[in-house]
C-alpha cells in the first residue's frame, strides 16, 4: 500500500499535480500493469518514427487540459505507414491547443473494452467503478462499485456483477479474458483512489484478452 | 446499561412543552408518557402557564426541575430549542427533538446550534424534526400523533428505523392492518439525524432482545462507511431490510472523469449494499413484505425454489419473478417425475412449477411436499381458492407441513373467504401469504441467502 501511495506522491509531486497521459502509464507500468509500448516526443523536437515500435500505431496529442481526447479530435488511431505517421504527428501538433508533445504507442487491437475507475463518492468516500467500456458503458450504464480498496478476490467479484459479464467469460467461441491481470488493474486501481491524494481516476479504455489487461488510456483528477 | 438505553428505556423523562390536553401535540404525548408511572418512570412536565397538567405536578422551567432525568422531549419552536438545550446540560442524558424548522427548512445555521449545544451538555441528540421513539416492550411513546391518527402496531419482533416520518406511518398503518401479523419492537424516527442516526440505533438493536428483524428507510447516510460496518454488524446478528429512497440522483457533482459521471450515488449506494450482502427492498410494498417474512421466519442459506401451484399462470408469473430474484428453479429429479406420473391423473403438470391444476384435492400439495422436501431449499405454494378442491383443510396440512420440516415457505391464494382463513391459518403457522405471486416470490427472496 506504501509503495502505491509513495509512487503516487512522487508523480503528482513530479508534474505539479497534473499528470499526463505518458506520465500516468509510467507510475501504472512502475506498478505491475500492463501498458502499450510507447515513446514520448516532446513538442519542439524533430518528429521522426520512433525506432523499436511495431505499426500499427496510435498517435496522441499529450496535455493536460485535455479530458475527452476524441472529442479533442486529439487522436489518431491505426497508423500503417511512416508516411502516415509523419502527416498525423504535424497534424495534431498543429490543431491541438497547447499540447505539450506527442505519444505514440503500439496499437493492441481485438481486446475487449473494459473501464477501470475510481472516485470518491459523497457519503462512501473512495470507491472502485468496473464496466465494459466503449459506448456499451455511456449507453447502458452496466457498471458495478464497490468499496476501495478492493482485494484482488473482491476485484474479481465486483466484475462478475455486471451484466456483460458473460463477454469477458468468452461468448461465441472466445476465449474468456486474462481475470488475473484484469483484477489486478482493478485492485491497483482501487489502492491508488484509497490514498486520497486524487479526486477521480479513469483507466479507459483497458484492453482485456486472454493476453493481459493493457491500460490504453489512463486519467487522473487531484 | 447500554449507551442509548435512557432514550430507549428511560426511568425519568422531562417534557418539554408540555400540554393540558390531547388536542394539542405536547398533551398527545404527555398522556402517553404518563401510562408510563405505574411502571415506576418519573414524568416531569414543563409549561410555565400550569402548575399540574393530567394530574401530576409541572414546572414553570426545566431549571426548576431538581433531579436528573434520562430522556427529555423537547416540543417547542425552533428558535427555542438551543436556550432549552443549555437549561438541560447536566439534567438530561439525551434529548428528543421533535420540533421542525432546522436544516430541512434551510436554517442549518439553527441546527449547528442546536448540535454544538447538544454535544458541549454532554447530551445525546435524536432529531430534530422527528418523532422520537415508541418501545412496545415498555410502553414507551414519544409520537406527537394520537393513535386515533396514527395506530400503534402490537407488540412482535420487528425494529424499525426510519429517517421519514411519512414512511413510518406507512409502516404502522401496513403493521396495524386488520389481517396483519406482524408486530414491532423498538421504532425509531430519527428525522434530521444531528447526532443520533441509524447506525448509533442499529448498534443498539444488535443486543434487543425483542428485536428478531430490522427494517430500515434511508434517505441518506452521513459517513458511508460507518453506516456499512454498524449495518453488517447488526445483519450478523439478526436481519437487516433497507429501502433507500432517491435512486434518481444523477452522477457525481465533481464528475471530471467518466467514472465520477457514472457513478449515481444510488448506484454505489445498492453496489455497496449487495458487495456486503446487505438486503435491500426494491420499494415500500417489498420492505413491508419483507418485513412480515423475516418476522415469520428466519433466513437460512440456499437458493433451490420449488412452486407448487393449481393455476398454470400464476405459476408462470412466480416463475418469471423467480428469475428475475436470481432463484434457481430446478427440475424434479427424473425418478420422481415418474413417481408423480404414476399417482397423478395424466392432466397434472409434474415438473417446476408444478400445476396441479383446476382439479386438485388438498392432499395433493402434501404428496408432492413431501416427496420434494429434500429437493428444495424454499417453496412458493400457490392455493387459488375459487377452485372446488381447495378447502380450509388445506391449511393445517401445509401448516403442519412448515412445522415439521422448517423449510421456508410463502403463500399465495385468493381474496375470496376461504382464501382469507388460509391466508390466516398459514402466517399464524409462520408462513407469509400475499395477494400475488409475484409478491410472494420477492418476499421468499429475503428468507433465502445465496
Amino acid at each position: 500500500m506504501n509503495d502505491i501511495k509513495e509512487r503516487l506522491k512522487e508523480l503528482l509531486e513530479e508534474t505539479g499535480g497534473r499528470p499526463m497521459e505518458h506520465e500516468i502509464k509510467g507510475m501504472l507500468k512502475d506498478l505491475g500493469l500492463q501498458v502499450p509500448k510507447g515513446v514520448f516526443i516532446p513538442a519542439g523536437k524533430r518528429i521522426s518514427r520512433p525506432r523499436g515500435l511495431r505499426f500499427p500505431l496510435a498517435v496522441k496529442a499529450a496535455s493536460p487540459d485535455i479530458r475527452s481526447k476524441s472529442e479533442a479530435r486529439a487522436l489518431r488511431l491505426g497508423i500503417r505507414t511512416e508516411r502516415e505517421f509523419l502527416h498525423a504527428a504535424g497534424e495534431l501538433l498543429k490543431n491541438v491547443k497547447g499540447a505539450r508533445g506527442l505519444l505514440v504507442e503500439e496499437m493492441h487491437e481485438g481486446g475487449i473494452e473494459a473501464i477501470a475507475g475510481g472516485f470518491s463518492d459523497a457519503q462512501f468516500g473512495p470507491v472502485t467503478m468496473f464496466g465494459l467500456g466503449g459506448f456499451f458503458v455511456e449507453v447502458f450504464r452496466d457498471v458495478s462499485f464497490a468499496l476501495a480498496p478492493t482485494s484482488r478476490a473482491e476485484a474479481l467479484k465486483l466484475a462478475s456483477r455486471i451484466k456483460g459479464f458473460n463477454v469477458l467469460k468468452g461468448v461465441r467461441g472466445r476465449p474468456a479474458v486474462d481475470f488475473d491481470a484484469m483484477s489486478r488493474a482493478i485492485e491497483t486501481v482501487s489502492r491508488l483512489i484509497a490514498t486520497g491524494l486524487i479526486k477521480e481516476i479513469d483507466l479507459n479504455p483497458v484492453s482485456l484478452s486472454p493476453e493481459g489487461a493493457v491500460v490504453l488510456d489512463a486519467k487522473i483528477f487531484v | 446499561m447500554k449507551a442509548l438505553d435512557p432514550l430507549f428505556k428511560p426511568r425519568s423523562i422531562i417534557l418539554v412543552g408540555a400540554s393540558h390536553t390531547g388536542i394539542k401535540l405536547g398533551g398527545v404525548v404527555l398522556k402517553n408518557l404518563l401510562k408510563l408511572r405505574p411502571g415506576g418512570v418519573r414524568v416531569f412536565p414543563v409549561n410555565p402557564k400550569f402548575r399540574r397538567l393530567m394530574g401530576v405536578r409541572s414546572y414553570g422551567t426545566v431549571g426548576e426541575i431538581e433531579d436528573k432525568a434520562d430522556l427529555a422531549i423537547i416540543i417547542r419552536p425552533a428558535p427555542e430549542v438551543p436556550g432549552i438545550l443549555e437549561q438541560l446540560k447536566g439534567r438530561a442524558g439525551c434529548a428528543i427533538v421533535v420540533s421542525a424548522g432546522f436544516a430541512e427548512a434551510g436554517r442549518m445555521d439553527l441546527q449547528k446550534t442546536v448540535q454544538k449545544t447538544a454535544r458541549e451538555g454532554g447530551i445525546r441528540l435524536v432529531g430534530p424534526n422527528c418523532m422520537g421513539v415508541h418501545n412496545n416492550a415498555n410502553g414507551l411513546d414519544t409520537f406527537i400523533l394520537p393513535a386515533g391518527r396514527l395506530k400503534r402496531p402490537r407488540p412482535g419482533g420487528v425494529a424499525v428505523v426510519t429517517q421519514s416520518g411519512a414512511v413510518l406511518s406507512l409502516i404502522f398503518e401496513a403493521f396495524s392492518r386488520p389481517q396483519s401479523t406482524v408486530g414491532s419492537s423498538i421504532t425509531a424516527h430519527y428525522g434530521n439525524a444531528a447526532d443520533i442516526d441509524e447506525s448509533d440505533i442499529f448498534e443498539y438493536l444488535e443486543d434487543d432482545g425483542k428485536t428478531k428483524a430490522v427494517i430500515c428507510y434511508i434517505e441518506s447516510v452521513r459517513d458511508g462507511r460507518r453506516f456499512i460496518k454498524r449495518a453488517r454488524a447488526l445483519a450478523r446478528r439478526k436481519p437487516l431490510l433497507i429501502l433507500k429512497a432517491g435512486k434518481g440522483a444523477a452522477g457525481q457533482a465533481a464528475a471530471f472523469s467518466h467514472t465520477g459521471r457514472l457513478a449515481g450515488s444510488y448506484e454505489v449506494f445498492r453496489a455497496v449494499l449487495s458487495q456486503f450482502g446487505l438486503l435491500e427492498a426494491a420499494d415500500f410494498e417489498d420492505l413491508a413484505d419483507g418485513a412480515k417474512a423475516l418476522s415469520l421466519q428466519k433466513p437460512v442459506k440456499g437458493n433451490r425454489v420449488f412452486i407448487l401451484t393449481n393455476g398454470g399462470g400464476a405459476g408462470v408469473l412466480a416463475s418469471d419473478e423467480c428469475a428475475g430474484q436470481g432463484f434457481h428453479e430446478a427440475k424434479i429429479p427424473q425418478q420422481k417425475i415418474a413417481r408423480f406420473k404414476r399417482i397423478f391423473p395424466p392432466f397434472y403438470g409434474p415438473s417446476n412449477p408444478f400445476d396441479l391444476t383446476a382439479q386438485v384435492r388438498d392432499e395433493d400439495y402434501l404428496t408432492v411436499l413431501e416427496e420434494l422436501k429434500g429437493d428444495y431449499d424454499g417453496f412458493v405454494i400457490i392455493a387459488l381458492s375459487a377452485v372446488r378442491g381447495i378447502t380450509e383443510a388445506l391449511g393445517g396440512m401445509l401448516a403442519d407441513f412448515k412445522k415439521r420440516t422448517g423449510k421456508p415457505m410463502v403463500f399465495h391464494t385468493g381474496r375470496d373467504a376461504v382464501g382469507q382463513r388460509l391466508s390466516q391459518t398459514m402466517e399464524a403457522a409462520g408462513v407469509p401469504a400475499f395477494d400475488s405471486p409475484e409478491r410472494a416470490v420477492r418476499a421468499l427472496r429475503k428468507l433465502l441467502i445465496k
